[in-house]
């Protein structure tokens, strides 16, 4: 302790030993600013931060110079988050004591975090604007911004009184008791903080009294709580795990979770599994058929072949066997022949044998056969074609033109320089009804035996047939 | 009964990091020793001016 009005320091007298002022007030008044210096710091230590403010401020109106009770008012200060007014102290601290003073470390924290001081910015320019949205009536807006408050500054007690009260106002009960609980963390023996928790917990009292509260009385009272380290472990009393139970119920959880595994992981790879063999089976037959149908249709073809080869083969055999199983044409031939040796004049007979010879069957004759029906052909001819054309004249002239035609076509045919046997078989036709042999009848005389008087009466008819 | 209107005015706003130079500069310093040394000094004077 020093003396105030020359600066050496005192002794145990009432006097200043050097100038002799009296100084038994100023010690008075020192020891008992150090006396609320202690009483500030018990406070401290237990937390009661609103009550060291109140003893160390009435420190430092005992004796401004005290810088310890700064400093510490200074971080009671920042521990409630009211950052300036620690700023403020701790800077006046520094401005008593320049040296060897920690509020030197103090401010030097805080400046040398630009993030930090931006962030205590940024809190108290919200805080004042929640504040005046309270003061506006805009309650909500005022909550919103408390909560941002917060959320950049936890500690800060004020904000959390004020979103309390506003909780209070809006009867969020409980919230409003968490948000004093977290001032009643930070600030034990806060009067405002606890004259609002009083009220908070008459109001949720009554509420537990009113039927709620009863519920959550008898489930508290249904559960031990205790605290193991820093957390509060609630366990229920009284109730006993039924091990079988819970254990059956697991096995079936674990059976479920299984099927359903199986059911939706390893079925569907299976079914793919067993459909991609299928499918390669699938297409293994399907070629398998396709070669198979190409064969049978090669074999229809085949077939169809042989049955045509058999017809065509089987129609020559016909032409060779005749209805009573004998070959028709060879011996019409024979018979042709024989009358022929036996009686060239029978000519009538050879002739009849000649005709009884299929016209197909000469296509398909050796030349031998060719050659024998030639020569019995040119040795009769001339005869059976005027023997035809006589009597088919005959017919002709009694009007039988069927008849008529059956012989004039075989007397051209033995004699195919008779051109009035053709002109008469056109004749026939045309008397007939049959007008397209009629006129393809004069067409082959007109042919045949052009610029002679039967080929002009032959235009003449056909004229006369297609109506010109 | 907690009278919110009453409450709200117990709320103020909270000093901003540009206004604390001028807080720290407005701050009353004067302690309970400064006036006692300026009530012995008066004393001294009217002392003095007895004399």
């Amino acid at each position: 302790m020093i003396c105030y009005n020359c600066g050496a320091n005192l002794t145990h007298n009432d006097f200043c030993t050097n100038c002799g002022a009296d100084v038994a007030r100023y010690k008075k008044i020192i020891g008992l600013s150090n006396l609320y210096y202690n009483e500030g710091l018990e406070k401290a230590v237990i937390r009661d931060l609103s009550g060291a403010i109140v003893c160390l401020r009435q420190c430092l109106k005992m004796n401004k110079n005290h810088v310890d009770a700064r400093n510490l008012l200074g971080l009671i200060y920042f521990e409630m988050g009211e950052y300036v007014a620690a700023l403020s102290e701790w800077v006046i601290s520094k401005n008593l004591r320049p040296n060897k003073n920690i509020a030197d470390d103090y401010i030097g924290i805080i400046q040398n975090n630009p993030a930090s001081l931006d962030s205590i910015g940024q809190a108290v320019k919200k805080y004042n604007l929640a504040l005046n949205y309270c003061y506006q009536g805009s309650l909500d807006l005022a909550v919103i911004q408390l909560k941002k408050v917060i959320n950049l500054n936890p500690r800060f007690v004020q904000a959390h009184q004020l979103l309390a009260l506003l909780f209070i106002q809006s009867e969020q009960w409980e919230d409003a008791k968490r948000e004093l609980m977290v001032c009643k963390r930070i600030d034990i023996n806060n009067t405002v903080t606890l004259r609002y928790l009083k009220e908070v917990r008459a109001v949720l009292d009554i509420d537990d009294n009113s039927g709620f509260g009863f519920k959550t009385r008898k489930k508290a009272a249904e559960t031990v709580t205790y605290k193991l380290h820093n957390e509060t472990i609630i366990e229920p009393v009284g109730r006993k795990d039924n091990k079988t139970l819970s254990t059956l119920i697991n096995v079936f959880i674990g059976v479920a979770i299984g099927i359903a595994v199986a059911y939706f992981m390893i079925l569907p790879a299976r079914i793919s599994s067993v459909r991609g063999s299928f499918d390669e089976s699938l297409k293994v037959a399907n070629e398998q058929l396709d070669a198979k149908t190409a064969s049978i249709a090669e074999l229809e073809q085949q077939l169809k072949t042989a049955d045509s080869k058999n017809e065509k083969l089987s129609s020559q055999l016909e032409l060779y066997i005749g209805e009573d199983g004998t070959m028709t044409a060879m011996d019409n031939l024979l018979n042709a022949v024989s009358v022929y040796i036996n009686d060239p004049s029978d000519v009538t007979e050879v002739a009849q044998s000649l005709d009884e010879i299929p016209v197909d069957a000469l296509d398909q004759a050796s030349e031998e056969f060719l050659s024998v029906y030639q020569l019995l052909l040119s040795r009769v001819g001339g005869e059976v074609a005027l023997e035809y054309y006589e009597s088919g004249m005959k017919y002709y002239q009694s009007e039988q033109y069927e008849s008529a035609i059956g012989d004039l076509s075989k007397a051209y045919s033995y004699d195919n320089t008779n051109a009035d046997a053709l002109y008469n078989l056109g004749n026939a036709y045309r008397k007939y009804g049959d007008e397209v042999n009629a006129v393809d009848t004069y067409q082959a005389v007109i042919d045949n035996f052009p610029g002679t008087e039967t080929a002009t009466r032959a235009q003449q008819y056909i004229n006369e047939l297609n109506g010109e | 009964m907690i009278n919110f209107e009453e409450e709200l005015k117990k709320f103020h706003p909270s000093l901003e990091i540009e206004d604390a130079e001028t807080a720290i500069y407005n701050q009353n310093l004067t302690d309970m020793a400064d006036l006692l040394v300026s009530l012995v000094k008066e004393d001294k004077e009217e002392e003095k001016e007895k004399e």
